[in-house]
């Protein structure tokens, strides 16, 4: 064996120093032009291919090179939580969860992207440009940390099959809200009647996991009146009666559907993708869920489904408030973020240059089967979009680019987005659904709980 | 120069040829250097690997502010509560469990041995896929456990998973399912160090069956008993995959453990230094576990 003295260890650290010095110029060339991304895995693989294909597009157009990771959506998530916590960060990244841009937007961790963004300003629907801001408790200023990169907004999936099973029509389905989703009770004790034991009429997620069950309180609270809970000031309107009756008859509503057996009992413990799921296993004949992750799901596998039996309501559809007036969607948006501390902002910020060119974002989105929403509406009238043949993405995309839309509350004030992780708006359903409490008394409760959380966001 | 600066000049170099002697040892020459390429490795890994992420963790989690956040979140006292009796029934039913069925696997014979073998499967197969399994098999309208009460017997099981209480039965059972066979493997190893001559001795003195075990059988395993529970103990308060995928946390987040609020209060709602303040709120209860362990662990090396 050679004998290791101080004199060889210092021999080799001498030589593996100037290797490293040789080779530096190279490795920051590279380190100049290559830039990190990390972006949430599709629901159904055509979303990455149409990811790799714009990344390649870019390397080929641009000569820098892409370094992606495709993450699914729950662990990144928790690799982007952990990236910002320990400083630790790459140059670019979606907003997974969509409020997150809000969460780290008060806290000072993201690039401001304004001047990205202003390349394609007036190509983005107004809504976007909204959703792409955040208020900064640092600089006391809202600004823009967010490139509007795809949308998604809430429409109703119903099976056809299952109404038609229940010797009922789709034309006959009401216009106003209770009574639209009241039909769907009585398709359930049609289809009992037949001796159909497992099947719901009404796909609520009644559960504090998630996403979904806040876009479907947020949702009901829109209709029955409520949209001031939040203005665009920040400001939180829970002593408006109209917004505190708006979340009474909201919970009162999906809280009862649940108690009276018109929601599947396992919705109380469902995740995101439970009641994609269970609408595929025909256990209910509608589900409220966003974006047409429901449908594009099964293109494939069940044509017969895409085009025959599965129907979205999106506009036209989409129930009215019970005064037959049109209720505006929330949208909520896929945004472009660069987080502070990022190593090549600048190979970022041109990726995101390129990546919202009409041509290339709305290619990105069509290639994806048309689970999102592009963020331009002139985007939607590509023949894509308006294809006459396909029963689902004309409605859709009139509900959450062509049709009034407002952002979600997060937007305005960060507080709502601690109320929607909280899933404060779940437990008061769950009170009313399982606990057989009083709409009344949840809300209250539900209401202290979001002074609370707002009182922790003080904005300037 | 004056005798101030006589002794600051010599003191270090006193301090310097301690510490010194005190690394070498015996050691000299090459012998020295090669122990220090061997022990800086290890020492780099455990720096990196185990001292840095705790401290890590303790500066994250060292904010008083935290854990009046904390304590005054009402799902927070409920995971006390179910970690609590996540612990009391999980590992002393289990124990207790692996304790008479190590007493089983004594027995000779063919098939003990292969009935041992289908024993121990449950804890050989991956825990991801059986617990999620089990939350399927629990699912109320299609899962496999109603769907064969009502075709055996048109009974309309209960939603097992919608109750707080028959979810957190759920979870405590699938980790007694588990873990009792690594448990029975660890005693019946213990029992099978019992000499032969002690057993023998006692049976001559009719210590037989029941009495045999409460005279002669348990007071031997006492400690290697002991160290099992508490060890398990530890093991079971960092706990996350069975609640994660059995209950997963639901319904309402009335069945958390320390462990999946921690992940919960981290990256669901971005809140990092809560999620690390959860679990370290389990602290006071671990540091004196780990104690006691270290203890009876000394003890136990001069009994069986």
């Amino acid at each position: 064996m050679a004998r290791l003295t101080r004199r060889s260890v210092l021999r080799g650290s001498a030589a593996l120093g100037a290797t490293r010095l040789l080779a530096a110029p190279h490795i920051a060339r590279a380190a100049v032009t290559t830039a990190s991304v990390w972006f949430a895995q599709g629901f159904v693989q055509d979303e990455d291919v149409a990811l790799r294909k714009a990344v390649a597009d870019y390397e080929k157009a641009s000569g820098n090179k892409i370094e992606l990771s495709i993450i699914p959506f729950a662990p990144e998530r928790q690799k982007i939580i952990s990236a910002i916590t320990s400083g630790v960060v790459p140059d670019m990244i979606d907003s997974n969860p969509a409020e997150i841009l809000q969460i780290y937007g008060w806290q000072d961790r993201w690039v401001d992207v304004s001047d990205v963004v202003e390349t394609q300003k007036a190509q983005f629907s107004e809504t976007a440009l909204q959703a792409a801001q955040a208020y900064n408790s640092v600089t006391k200023k809202r600004a823009t940390y967010g490139v509007p990169l795809r949308a998604a907004v809430v429409p109703c999936h119903i099976w056809k099959s299952l109404v038609e099973k229940a010797g009922m029509k789709l034309e006959d389905i009401p216009k106003t809200w209770d009574a639209y989703f009241d039909f769907f009770k009585k398709v359930q004790d049609n289809l009992r009647k037949q001796g159909e034991r497992k099947v719901y009429g009404l796909g609520f997620q009644v559960t504090a996991n998630g996403v979904d069950p806040y876009n479907l309180f947020m949702a009901f609270l829109l209709a029955y009146g409520g949209q001031d809970i939040v203005t665009k000031d920040g400001k939180l309107h829970l002593d408006d009666p109209k917004v505190k009756q708006a979340a009474i008859k909201a919970t009162a509503y999906l809280g009862g559907a649940y108690r009276d057996g018109y929601v599947p009992p396992s919705a109380i413990n469902w995740n995101d993708a439970d009641d994609n799921n269970a609408f595929h296993a025909k256990l209910m004949v509608m589900d409220v869920d966003g974006t047409l992750s429901t449908e594009v799901a099964v293109k494939d596998k069940h044509p017969e489904w895409y085009f025959n039996e599965i129907v979205t309501h999106g506009v036209p559809g989409y129930p009215n408030d019970n005064a037959g007036k049109p209720i505006p969607s929330i949208v909520g948006y896929t945004n472009g973020l660069i987080p502070k501390g990022a190593k090549n902002v600048t190979v970022a910020k041109e990726f995101l240059k390129y990546f919202i060119q009409p041509k290339v974002i709305g290619e990105f989105v069509e290639l994806g089967l048309g689970r999102w929403l592009p963020v331009m509406p002139a985007l939607a009238k590509s023949p894509f979009w308006q294809n006459p043949k396909d029963p689902h993405l004309k409605g859709y995309v009139q509900q959450g680019l062509l049709g009034a839309t407002i952002p979600d509350y997060y937007v305005f004030n960060v507080a709502m987005a601690e109320v929607r992780t909280q899933h404060v708006w779940s437990l008061a359903m769950i009170d009313v659904a399982k606990d057989g409490g009083k709409p009344e008394a949840a809300i209250d409760k539900a209401f202290k709980r979001i002074e609370e959380i707002f009182a922790k966001y003080k904005m300037a | 120069m004056d005798s101030t600066s006589v002794v600051d000049v010599g003191r270090p170099a006193v301090r310097r040829g301690t510490l010194s002697q005190f690394l070498r040892g015996s050691l000299k020459g090459a012998e020295y250097t090669w122990a220090v390429a061997f022990v800086v490795p290890y020492i780099a890994v455990f720096v990196t690997f185990v001292a840095y992420p705790i401290v890590y963790g303790v500066w994250m989690g060292s904010e008083a502010s935290l854990y009046r956040e904390l304590f005054a979140d009402p799902i927070y006292q409920t995971t006390v509560v179910n970690t609590v009796l996540y612990l009391a029934l999980g590992v002393n039913v289990k124990m207790f469990l692996a304790l008479l069925l190590s007493g089983f696997f004594m027995r000779p014979g063919w098939w003990t041995k292969l009935l041992l073998l289908i024993f121990v499967l449950p804890w050989a197969v991956p825990q991801v896929s059986t617990f999620v399994s089990i939350h399927w098999m629990l699912n109320g309208e299609w899962g496999f456990l109603n769907n064969a009460l009502y075709k055996l017997f048109h009974i309309e099981g209960a939603h097992w998973l919608n109750d707080r209480w028959t979810a957190l039965g759920a979870v405590i059972v699938s980790h007694i399912w588990k873990w009792t066979p690594f448990w029975t493997l660890i005693l019946l190893a213990g029992r099978m160090a019992i000499p032969l001559e002690i057993r023998d001795t006692a049976r001559v003195d009719g210590a037989t069956g029941v009495r045999g075990f409460v005279y002669i059988t348990f007071p031997l395993l006492a400690n290697l008993y002991l160290i099992c529970t508490l060890l398990s103990t530890v093991f079971l308060l960092g706990d996350f995959n069975t609640v994660y995928f059995v209950s997963g946390g639901g319904p309402a987040n009335l069945t958390h453990v320390l462990g999946t609020l921690g992940i919960r209060n981290a990256f669901d709602i971005a809140q990092p230094r809560l999620g690390v303040a959860a679990v370290m709120s389990a602290l006071p209860l671990v540091i004196p576990l780990v104690i006691v362990l270290m203890r009876k662990l000394r003890t136990a090396e001069v009994q069986l």
